[in-house]
């Protein structure tokens, strides 16, 4: 552990409060747009269709950004903080690149009309597109400028890791694995933190790559690159970013739930053996996008069930479990911060055994691209990452030692994960009956049960989000008033001194 | 995969196992919580949950390795172990489906089909699928709504969806690929006779 002088730790909080402000106003302007489109999807408003997809894909990158976001801000916060000291500037720089990337996004899609959903699935941004060209190239050059500032920070944080602790290979925690004595112990965050991030530079890399393809056929309507290619490396990208967040957001449960247990969670032999397979499953999970791709290879479509089959292993086997033993008969105080650990914890179990199911080959074929998709990754987003933020951010907005949160926040959250999980239900239902994913509404299906049970479905949602909302909003107002409070005790302090 | 039919839809098998998930991950919280306040040393406890581990790993293991040998012999890729009987060209283009008997020799934006076909039960059927822009992905749903195949239509690749419709009655085409504007309105049917 560092030891930071308390101007440089108050410099440290202020981004990291920054960070998380930002996040909390965006949130809820992007769970707006989607309340939108489920509004529209249950016939209750009218949106013009372009509209509506232009919505659905602020949503899309908006959500993956803003989440990824403030999970490599916990990070960022939690290792300059406690382990290797950071350079403040570049902390700021890469949030103005994200801000700067965000507004152009937002730009794009609300006044441009840009519409091709978060995955611009090659070659619909150039063809048949109903909207502007600008708005193509500015939203292409707003993804590019977020993942620039997200590398660059992402690129000094494990610079700085393996300076600290000997090299690359010693953040994966491979010295655990010979016979010799480990001199200097790895926190787990740590480790955790290289696993999430090193795919999340790669596939910032091959998000480059795409994108600076998109650009040149932009410019160059002629062009003409390889689909199966193109969307191999869109899927890779984009599976990979979301699949780092509930990552990266698992590396503060691994620092801070100890801090409430009273039971120590170190790096074994187990854990990096773990963590090097998700490494791994991370890196190749993706291929279970492509099943319903004839064209791609067999051999790729066997690994990509195998691999998602396994990552089912270290995620359970190992962090699962790791959450019960901290937990079991520990006496624990059930504070905000404990709850929304185990709660997401459970959320991400339900999310991820559904994900299992989805990337069975056979179940694909039914389920693919109907709310199945939806209802399975905004499980793990909503009810599994965002909870974990949650926590993290009661943590980050009170004071050491007071950290229970409080019959509000508490009924808050209750409020939130039941609201949440009953929205979930109706993604779940919808896709177990066939709706398909991506319709503006159901109007169009000839097929009288699929309209009305995607269009009832839809209408219940509603009910279920604004109860999620209301939850929200009382966490809201539990964390800035803490955060007040906290600002108001530092006050008379700084007097004295 | 069509010899578990007549048991259960694939979407059963979905609800069962995420059902099982579920109750299980519930029951996991709410022992957790309500057994909290029992103060017990962390050795002793860690040795409990970690002997419940070795047998959960042992438990999964098993679990996924017949969930692997089962599923993957269920393939959606080859279904027919002889020639199909039937063959039919089918185009996605912004926004309709354009279907024709037989194997086209025509590039998808000349080819010329309908969005209706008639096609037989109990038969053999090859679907050739492509698509003259974006990607599409055609999915056959039956009249009751259950969506029973499909596969993606990409411009340049033909991918072959093998299916033996077991009933006659009208079948449905929805678009399962976000194609642009008019995506939800994408539709066709099959008159299986």
């Amino acid at each position: 552990m560092i030891q930071l002088e308390p101007v440089e730790l108050k410099k440290e909080r202020r981004l990291a409060i920054t960070w998380s402000i930002t996040f909390l106003i965006l949130f809820p302007l992007l769970i707006t747009l989607g309340l939108l489109m489920r509004l529209n999807q249950g016939e209750i408003i009218k949106l013009p269709i372009n509209d509506f997809y232009a919505l659905m894909t602020l949503h899309g990158l908006g959500m993956v950004g803003v989440l990824f976001s403030i999970a490599y801000a916990g990070l960022w916060y939690l290792i300059s903080t406690r382990y290797r000291r950071l350079n403040i500037k570049i902390g700021y720089f890469a949030y103005f690149f994200v801000v700067i990337g965000v507004l152009c996004l937002a730009f794009g899609t609300l006044i441009g009309g840009f519409a091709p959903g978060w995955y611009l699935l090659y070659p619909l941004p150039f063809k048949g597109a109903t909207w502007t060209v600008w708005s193509t190239r500015l939203s292409i050059v707003s993804l590019i400028i977020m993942g620039i500032g997200w590398l660059v920070g992402i690129l000094h944080l494990l610079y700085g890791l393996a300076k600290e602790y000997g090299g690359f290979f010693n953040l994966l925690g491979w010295q655990y694995l010979g016979k010799k004595k480990v001199e200097r112990e790895l926190p787990p965050i740590v480790m955790i933190s290289t696993v999430s991030l090193v795919p999340g530079v790669i596939a910032f890399l091959a998000g480059a790559v795409f994108l600076i393809m998109y650009l040149l056929q932009s410019f160059e309507p002629a062009l003409s690159f390889n689909v199966l290619l193109m969307k191999n490396i869109t899927m890779f990208f984009g599976h990979t970013l979301a699949n780092i967040i509930i990552y990266s957001a698992l590396g503060w449960v691994y620092a801070l739930l100890p801090e409430f247990t009273g039971r120590e969670w170190k790096t074994n032999k187990v854990l990096v053996y773990s963590w090097s397979a998700t490494f791994l499953f991370i890196l190749f999970a993706f291929f279970h996008h492509m099943y319903m791709d004839f064209a791609q290879p067999i051999g790729i479509q066997y690994a990509g069930q195998i691999i998602s089959y396994l990552s089912a292993v270290p995620a359970t086997v190992v962090t699962m479990f790791g959450v019960i033993t901290q937990l079991y008969h520990s006496k624990v105080k059930w504070g905000i911060v404990p709850l929304t650990f185990l709660i997401g914890t459970a959320g991400w179990a339900i999310g991820g055994g559904a994900a299992v199911v989805d990337s069975t080959i056979s179940m694909n074929s039914v389920l693919h691209n109907t709310l199945w998709v939806p209802a399975h990754f905004h499980t793990y987003l909503l009810m599994g990452a965002l909870l974990f933020i949650f926590g993290f951010l009661f943590y980050l907005f009170t004071e050491k030692g007071n950290q229970d949160g409080g019959k509000l926040a508490k009924t808050g959250f209750w409020l939130f994960a039941l609201g949440g999980h009953g929205f979930l239900a109706t993604f779940y239902f919808g896709g177990l009956s066939s709706v398909p994913r991506r319709y503006a509404d159901y109007s169009g299906i000839e097929i009288k049960s699929v309209h009305e049970t995607g269009m009832h479905l839809a209408q219940i949602s509603i009910w279920l989000i604004s109860l999620l909302v209301i939850g929200l909003f009382i966490m809201y107002f539990s964390l800035f008033s803490k955060l007040c409070r906290k600002k108001l005790k530092a006050i008379p302090a700084k007097e004295n001194e | 995969m069509n010899a578990f039919i007549p048991l259960l839809i694939l979407q059963d098998y979905a609800v069962i196992i995420s059902m099982a998930v579920g109750v299980l991950v519930v029951a996991v919280v709410i022992f957790l919580m309500t057994s909290s306040s029992i103060d017990e040393d962390k050795d002793s406890a860690k040795h409990k949950t970690y002997k419940m581990r070795g047998r959960y790993f042992f438990g999964l293991i098993i679990f996924l390795v017949i969930c692997t040998f089962v599923s993957l012999r269920f393939l959606p890729y080859h279904r027919f172990q002889n020639k199909p009987e039937e063959e039919v060209t089918v185009v996605g283009m912004q926004w309709s489906w354009k279907m024709a008997p037989g194997v086209s020799d025509k590039s998808p934006g000349e080819f010329t089909g309908s969005n209706e076909i008639s096609l037989p039960a109990n038969k053999g059927i090859e679907f050739i699928v492509t698509s003259a822009d974006v990607n599409h992905a055609f999915g056959i749903y039956n009249s009751k709504g259950v969506l029973l195949a499909q596969t993606q239509a990409m411009p340049g690749y033909h991918n072959k969806l093998q299916y033996e419709f077991a009933q006659k009655g009208d079948y449905h085409i929805l678009c399962m690929e976000y194609c642009g504007l008019a995506h939800s309105f994408m539709m066709g049917t099959i008159h299986v006779n």
